[in-house]
């Protein structure tokens, strides 16, 4: 049965019609190829290859990027494409968001015209997965004290250190990786075969289980010269990756809370207790109403942030409030839709269980919850609050 | 060889059907698409093409709505558009055959690929009729077609099974299921339908005059409700079942 | 009012839907006329109660099936209202006399009244559509909708030699692939749960299958429970979601997830032992019985058919 997507405000109609063909096409690839197999893949723990190849096929990789074989689609069509593919799964959006923003973005941005015309268009069809390297085992909410170096060594580069939480690591054949040189961030671009580099993935996650995250170690990585990324330095470069991700994922939330969303009606209506079904009665009633009362909100909120990204008018500071905020609806609508499902609602047979361990990932990474208030009080006050320094 | 598909906007099959004053209430049908049989005459249209076709022309009639399901066909791979513009829905299928059957004149096609009938209707009159018009040889139930020597092998459903036949051209298929479902457009095929410009034709620019249906619709109505669950008691109801499963479902 | 039906063949003889279209045509007051394509089932038409005229339509375009060549050698013989099983050869032969005779069509009636008004279900049955039409024009009929008349006539029999050429030559034959069919393509689904007991026991429902032209499914329980059963087979919420005409539920209790992949099928019959099987809540058709002593009965019956 094709999904039938709750759009209460029909905000979908706000779409170009060429954005609207875009997430028809995502969708069914997801209700074909993604939903049928999804739950395996969580129990194995793997990432399908197959959907690797087919988001390559529909040439949804790099979206808002132009040029290098990427096709130069809008934000909002890049937005439509993440919370299409996290109604699959938040794993599947994680791939594509990694991919694009936090790979292929910063070579797009940053790079040489070789190294763009080396990467992007084998990047863009899928052929190459791309992984970010920014946090550390030690400096997650504060990457600007990383210690992973790199020394110039007059004909190459050498790099020291490891990254932690990187999705797509052990599978990736590009590594964006940032380490001082001299003590100012650079973007390094890391290749699976370098000697010295290897990325071992991290067992044992209760999320994102259909997702690949590693470790990169790097161990006297030995770099050729012309793989740092010449365009930018400082925090700037990672932080401008992270801006697109974070826009994606507050698309992608609203997509895991429709699936939710969707879940809880149709099981509602047909569980059956004290001879009525449980959606007649009034507690039930009052949490649907309020999924989709959160739900019409974040789909207007990440639609107007998508027509200023656009625009270009758009500042960080209106990405960390749709991130922060869609993420944090989208994990409460997925703990109330497994209240509804009641004891059902933890079997692998029902999508909301698999939804919320999810969203409890997407809740931390990207910029926490915390730090994106963060962001905003610093905004509001112009007052920093994430160091005890007052500068 | 110029292949022309045509195709049919249909309510979505797992839209609701409503029906109020005495007919179908078109303007509360949530969700219109290609119509599944048509869907699976265009992936094998695309696939006559990519194996030495010239030219696949997609061709529609209806209302200005309908144009929708060109640009879809345009995404995935159809050359050129067009639509056949009418107004009226329920028109008789005597004059749909004739407006199509000069749309495919007007575009000097010589093998066309159609539903073997459309998910609204449910009829099946239109292809037939098309290639009754044309002088076209007929092929129905079709699952799958492919190019031979100066001609086609189609697989279609007999009797007794399947029977692998040949035409030659021209000739008209209507499928039914296929062996393949209608490949996903990509982003670059989405793209580039934006830019293809639909040829929009009245019944006039055809040369077509329409008669006057000699069928006038009465009404629709909603279907009987189904009687409430019965129960029956022991195999010795086996028998029972089975001939209300005949005689009232009329499902066996 | 003249009738002329297009007789519905099967192998050497008629199909019982042809004396139902001599029984829709009588329900009109029409006196018919039946052509029997390929001069097949002429004798059998003449002894259909109310048949006015046989006319054996010989011809070597009547050796296979050609659509086109049926209707061009048919259509000079058609007078008045012309009938034909909405079979799909049925309906393709008779949309292609009505174009050469310019004539109004209407496929997959259910109903004909006086006048002629006839109903047939649209949308795949989710609405009704009735219209008025009058003769000349062609109708094509929906099996078991009309009762069929007894076999006491004696009609006069008269042959026609009519070919026409044929475009479409048939090059292979394959019978009917013996693989099983899936679930999720099938418009008549037999599905198994625990209470089969034992995953050899499916066997009988492959049986059943077999006759109807049915896939054979299982419930998770039946999954889970037994390698045998494979996850392809699942109907249910982490299986596949069918919407069959017909599903049949053989030892399945009907637990809210088994529900969830089947309760849109048309017509549902459960067979449990258990009386108070949730199955029973949403089955058109119940029976109380153990699967052992139904499905040898549902065999023999549906094989009578």
């Amino acid at each position: 049965m094709p999904y039938d997507a709750l759009d209460f405000y029909d905000v979908d109609s706000l779409l170009t019609e060429e954005e609207r063909m875009v997430r028809d096409m995502v969708r069914d690839f997801v209700d074909n190829e993604v939903l049928p197999k999804i739950e395996h893949a969580c129990r194995d723990g793997v990432f399908p290859d197959e959907w690797r190849e087919e988001l390559g096929n529909m040439g949804v990789l790099g979206a808002p990027l132009e040029g290098y074989g990427c096709p130069g689609l809008s934000y909002a069509a890049y937005g439509v494409i993440c919370r299409e593919l996290e109604r699959g799964d938040s794993g599947l959006r994680s791939f594509a968001s990694v991919q694009g923003s936090l790979a292929m973005y910063p070579i797009w941005d940053f790079g040489s015209e070789d190294q763009k015309n080396h990467y992007l268009p084998k990047m863009a069809s899928g052929e190459w997965i791309g992984c970010f390297g920014l946090t550390e085992p030690d400096y997650g909410s504060n990457p600007g004290d990383m210690i992973t170096r790199a020394e110039d060594m007059g004909d190459h580069y050498l790099l020291n250190g490891a990254k932690m939480w990187i999705t797509n690591g052990t599978n990736a054949q590009v590594a964006v990786v940032w380490a001082k040189l001299d003590g100012v961030i650079r973007g390094f671009i890391v290749e699976k075969d370098d000697e010295g580099f290897s990325a071992p993935e991290m067992k044992g996650k209760h999320s994102l289980k259909a997702s690949v995250t590693s470790e990169l170690v790097f161990q006297d990585c030995k770099i050729p010269k012309d793989r740092i990324l010449p365009g930018v330095k400082g925090l700037r470069g990672p932080f401008s990756c992270l801006n697109n991700a974070r826009y994606g994922i507050s698309w992608g939330a609203i997509g895991a809370a429709q699936a939710c969303f969707d879940s809880a009606r149709e099981y509602a209506l047909s569980r059956i207790q004290f001879e009525h079904p449980i959606a007649s009665y009034q507690l039930v009633q009052n949490k649907l109403s309020w999924m989709l009362r959160e739900i019409t909100k974040a789909q207007l909120l990440a639609f107007h942030l998508s027509q200023k990204k656009d625009a270009g008018t758009w500042i960080p500071e209106h990405i960390s409030l749709a991130k922060m905020n869609n993420v944090d609806i989208a994990l409460e609508i997925a703990r109330v839709a497994r209240d509804i499902h009641g004891a059902n609602g933890i079997l692998d047979e029902y999508p909301v269980m698999r939804h919320m361990a999810n969203l409890e990932s997407v809740k931390t990474y990207e910029g926490t919850h915390d730090i994106h208030n963060l962001i905003l009080g610093r905004h509001i006050t112009g007052i920093q609050a994430f160091t005890r320094s007052i500068e | 060889m110029t292949i022309a598909v045509l195709l049919k906007q249909v309510p979505d099959t797992t839209a609701r059907i409503t029906v109020s004053g005495g007919m179908v209430d078109e303007a509360a049908v949530g969700k219109w698409s290609m119509s599944p049989y048509d869907e699976y005459a265009l992936e094998y249209a695309l696939q006559l093409k990519e194996s030495g076709g010239d030219d696949l022309i997609a061709i529609t009639c209806g209302p200005a709505r309908a144009s929708k399901i060109l640009t879809d066909a345009a995404a995935v791979g159809a050359d050129s558009l067009v639509h056949v513009l009418t107004e009226d829905s329920g028109m008789d299928s005597s004059n749909v055959q004739s407006l199509l059957a000069a749309a495919i004149r007007h575009v000097g096609a010589d093998v066309v690929l159609c539903g073997k009938q459309a998910a609204d209707t449910n009829a099946g009159s239109t292809g037939p009729g098309v290639a009754s018009i044309l002088g076209f040889t007929c092929v129905g139930m079709v699952s799958e077609v492919s190019t031979d020597a100066d001609g086609f092998l189609a697989m279609r459903m007999s009797p007794s099974g399947n029977e692998k036949v040949s035409v030659s051209k021209p000739c008209l298929f209507a499928f039914d299921k296929a062996s393949m479902e209608m490949r996903r457009p990509n982003v670059r095929g989405i793209m580039m339908a934006k830019k293809k410009a639909v040829e929009s034709l009245t019944p006039t620019d055809l040369g077509v005059s329409l008669i006057d249906s000699r069928v006038s619709l009465e009404s629709h109505s909603a279907p009987a409700e189904k009687p409430p669950g019965q129960k029956f008691e022991g195999a010795s109801s086996v028998p029972t079942v089975v001939s209300k499963l005949r005689d009232e479902a009329n499902v066996i | 009012m003249e009738v002329t039906i297009i007789a519905e063949t099967t192998g050497d003889s008629l199909h019982p839907v042809t004396a139902q279209l001599v029984g829709a045509a009588c329900s009109m007051d029409g006196t018919p006329t039946v052509i029997c394509p390929g001069g097949i089932g002429a004798e059998e038409a003449s002894s259909i109660s109310g048949v006015n005229k046989v006319i054996s339509a010989e011809g070597d375009c009547f050796d296979s099936f050609d659509s086109g060549a049926w209707a061009n050698a048919i259509s000079p013989l058609c007078e008045g209202v012309v009938m034909s099983s909405s079979s799909a050869h049925g309906r393709e032969v008779l949309a292609q006399v009505a174009a050469i005779r310019q004539i109004p069509v209407i496929q997959d009636a259910t109903g004909l009244g006086g006048g002629i008004r006839v109903t047939r279900p649209i949308y795949s049955g989710k609405a009704i559509e009735t219209s008025v039409v009058s003769p000349p024009c062609a109708i094509s009929v929906r099996q078991n909708s009309f009762e069929s008349p007894g076999n006491e006539g004696s009609a006069e029999i008269s042959t026609v030699n009519n070919s026409s050429d044929v475009g479409v030559s048939v090059r292979e034959a394959l019978a009917k692939a013996n693989e099983k069919l899936d679930v999720s393509e099938a418009d008549i689904i037999i599905s198994g749960g625990r209470g089969m007991g034992d995953p050899s026991n499916f066997s009988h429902l492959y049986e059943i299958a077999d006759v109807v032209g049915a896939a054979v499914g299982a419930s998770r329980a039946a999954v889970d429970t037994w390698d045998e059963i494979p996850h392809g087979m699942q109907v249910g919420q982490t299986g596949k979601t069918v919407n069959p005409s017909l599903y049949i539920a053989v030892g399945i209790s009907g637990a809210i997830q088994h529900l969830a992949g089947m309760r849109s099928s048309k017509y549902i019959v459960a067979i449990n032992k258990d009386p108070d099987a949730p199955i029973f809540g949403v089955a058109d058709y119940g029976i109380v019985s153990t699967w052992e002593e139904a499905l040898p009965v549902l065999k023999d019956e549906l094989a009578k058919l």
